[in-house]
């Protein structure tokens, strides 16, 4: 139609009439664009950083227990019951899934550590040292000595442990612990390494044996285990795919339970939860902040405009005509803002993404939810938070147009004329 | 003839404290289609309120207004705005040309709100211009052209669309006298041509002198009211 065209050639050629602040409001609606962007990119990366941290240290994505094994954590109580299950079988059964991607076994006991005069009470772990890498980093988080062999007696303690135990590598360690039989296990076993994954609460008490060498002390045959770990694509699957793979075994003769690290953890889901719903509350701040000075530039665009508006008037433009030329001048803006905001966002988004930001020379890490962070800004993106964000700084130019708009159809055309 | 305005009993009262002001105080007139009037009086004296209630951009206090057989003081806003557009053109005492719209689109602005076709409205326009000295200077802003090409921009903008009345306020006030004469010569000219009736708000002697009507207020009444006999377009 005519009129929409002129409407349009009219908000165009006005936001150009007062380039300095036509610039300025679109550099704050891009800078905006940037801010909520990077502030969903940061927060998205420490959640990432915090599931993978949560989840790739020991954890896993997936777990899959004897569907009676937890909470008690019963040694007893393992996949396949007392017969146990053929592991081979039952790992590739697992692994055969499309978005699983490695799997591996564990068995769990609780026992005594001695060395020398000192004892310490220790939750015991087995396994799998080829596995177990593909699922987790534990291994990965040795500061002296070698991982494990198994079949070789071999222990991995925690640094923490190590000096309540007053421990150091090639010591022989007894450990103690009750056997699925009704006996006390006990064996020796050699320090080969020490591990410091910065959780306290594992440096202190957990430690490492091989599958076999544990299942051996507690009387276990090989088929017997507490515990398959899972390793997903993406941790945030995790449920989706702890679901689809609860109905594939679902079929198969052992009752098993399937958990994703949001059942397992669930604080640390939760606190990803709140991360993400702050996202929410952070970029309606930033782009209401945007609104408000997107209102006030337009507010005063149209008070300088009232006499041409009033004269509009008089030419025979209907009071919505009047509105439509603010309207769409706040469209304009939102896409002159939008594209500015595309072309400084994205390069540096890329950059930053590749380029995490190192602080551990001004701020040590921390646990958070039982998870360790390091403190490195990493920034995560998707195509959902950038057209999210675009669809946010779109509204706002068109929200923040609107009451200039209605202002300027309630524009009185004689009193206008009269200024 | 044909009734192009008529008003009865028209009062406009202004709020204000101590006391409102009463700009306009039950003027009853009628201006016959196709005449040339001039209404004059001092500053304050209601013409420019006459004016715009006349063509409905402020609502009487009380009275009645007729443009054509319309009674137009209930109409909404929306109503007003369409019957100006088909029937009132507007020229102002300073121009108030659209300064985002070049000359051409600041003439061609009704016919856009019409409907008309571009190829329709470029002709209409570029007759015009022709007819009142303005081609050559379509693509100009209005910043870009001297206060009687805006002037004469704004009256091309008013008599585009061919409306029955055109309702100009002061429109040579802030013109020389040559710029002045030039602009009546259009204004009768068209009055002329296209039997377009013309009311004016004038302080300017050259306006009432070539004015058929003349009506003078005073206080917002109407002090005197004379028809005169000669129209001359100057050579």
């Amino acid at each position: 139609m005519g009129h929409e065209r002129l409407w349009w050639r009219v908000a165009w050629r006005n936001l150009w009439r007062n380039r300095l602040r036509t610039l300025i409001t679109a550099s704050g609606l891009a800078f905006g664009y940037l801010g909520a962007v990077l502030v969903v990119g940061v927060s998205d990366g420490m959640m990432v950083e915090l599931i993978e941290n949560g989840t790739r240290l020991m954890l896993g994505e997936v777990q899959v227990h004897s569907e009676d094994y937890l909470p008690e954590r019963n040694m007893h109580h393992t996949i396949g019951g007392y017969e146990g299950t053929d592991l081979e079988i039952f790992i590739n059964r697992i692994t055969s899934q499309e978005e699983v991607s490695a799997a591996a076994p564990r068995v769990y006991g609780g026992g005594l550590l001695s060395s020398g005069e000192e004892t310490q009470a220790a939750l015991l772990m087995g396994v799998d040292p080829d596995r177990e890498p593909r699922v987790t980093t534990l291994l990965s988080r040795l500061v002296s000595g070698r991982t494990l062999v198994a079949g070789a007696n071999e222990i991995l303690v925690g640094d923490e442990m190590a000096e309540q135990l007053g421990a150091v590598l090639g010591d022989e360690i007894v450990v103690v612990a009750p056997s699925s039989d009704g006996s006390l296990g006990n064996d020796l076993f050699t320090l080969v390494g020490i591990l410091d994954t910065g959780i306290p609460a594992i440096d202190q008490n957990y430690t490492l044996l091989a599958l076999p060498d544990l299942q051996f002390l507690m009387a276990m045959g090989p088929p017997r285990i507490h515990e398959v770990v899972i390793t997903v694509g993406n941790a945030k699957d995790s449920p989706r795919i702890a679901g689809a793979l609860r109905e594939f075994l679902s079929d198969s003769e052992l009752p098993v339970q399937v958990s994703s690290w949001t059942d397992l953890r669930p604080e640390l889901a939760e606190m990803v939860s709140l991360m993400d719903a702050s996202h929410f509350i952070i970029v309606i701040v930033i782009f209401g902040m945007a609104a408000f000075g997107v209102a006030n530039t337009m507010l005063i665009g149209t008070f300088e405009r009232r006499r041409e508006f009033a004269v509009m008037r008089a030419l025979g433009t209907a009071p919505i005509g009047i509105g439509r030329t603010v309207v769409y001048e706040g469209i304009v803006l939102g896409l002159i803002s939008l594209i500015a905001g595309a072309l400084i966002t994205w390069p540096i988004l890329v950059w930053w993404h590749n380029s995490p930001i190192d602080l551990t020379t001004v701020i040590s890490g921390f646990s958070v939810a039982g998870a360790q962070w390091r403190p490195v800004l990493r920034v995560e993106y998707s195509v959902q938070a950038p057209i999210v964000a675009a669809l946010g700084l779109f509204l706002t130019s068109i929200l923040a147009a609107m009451y200039p708009a209605w202002k300027a159809t309630r524009v009185p055309p004689a009193d206008a004329l009269a200024d | 003839m044909k009734t192009a305005v008529r008003t009865t009993n028209l009062w406009k009262i202004y709020p204000q404290e101590p006391d409102p002001v009463e700009a306009v105080q039950g003027i009853s007139t009628e201006i016959e289609t196709g005449d040339f009037v001039a209404m004059a009086g001092p500053s304050g004296s209601g013409k420019t309120t006459m004016l715009n209630m006349i063509g409905g951009l402020t609502r009487p206090s009380r009275g009645q207004i007729w443009i054509g057989d319309r009674e137009i003081t209930e109409m909404s806003d929306k109503d007003l705005a369409q019957l100006r557009l088909e029937r009132i053109g507007f020229v102002f005492q300073s121009y108030n040309l659209l300064p985002v719209l070049t000359a051409l689109e600041n003439a061609e602005f009704t016919l856009l709100l019409s409907g008309i076709p571009k190829d329709e409205r470029r002709k209409k326009v570029l007759e015009l211009f022709n007819k009142i000295g303005l081609s050559g200077l379509e693509d100009r802003k209005p910043g870009k052209l001297s206060g009687g090409q805006q002037q004469r921009v704004a009256v091309a903008r008013a008599v585009v669309a061919n409306p029955a009345l055109i309702l100009a306020d002061e429109p040579t006030a802030n013109l020389d006298s040559k710029a002045s004469a030039d602009l009546l010569d259009v204004m009768e000219r068209l009055n002329q041509d296209h039997g377009t009736t013309f009311l004016f708000s004038t302080h300017d002697p050259r306006v009432m002198e070539r004015s058929r009507r003349l009506i003078t207020l005073v206080d917002g009444q109407i002090e005197s009211d004379e028809r005169r006999n000669h129209l001359s377009v100057s050579p």
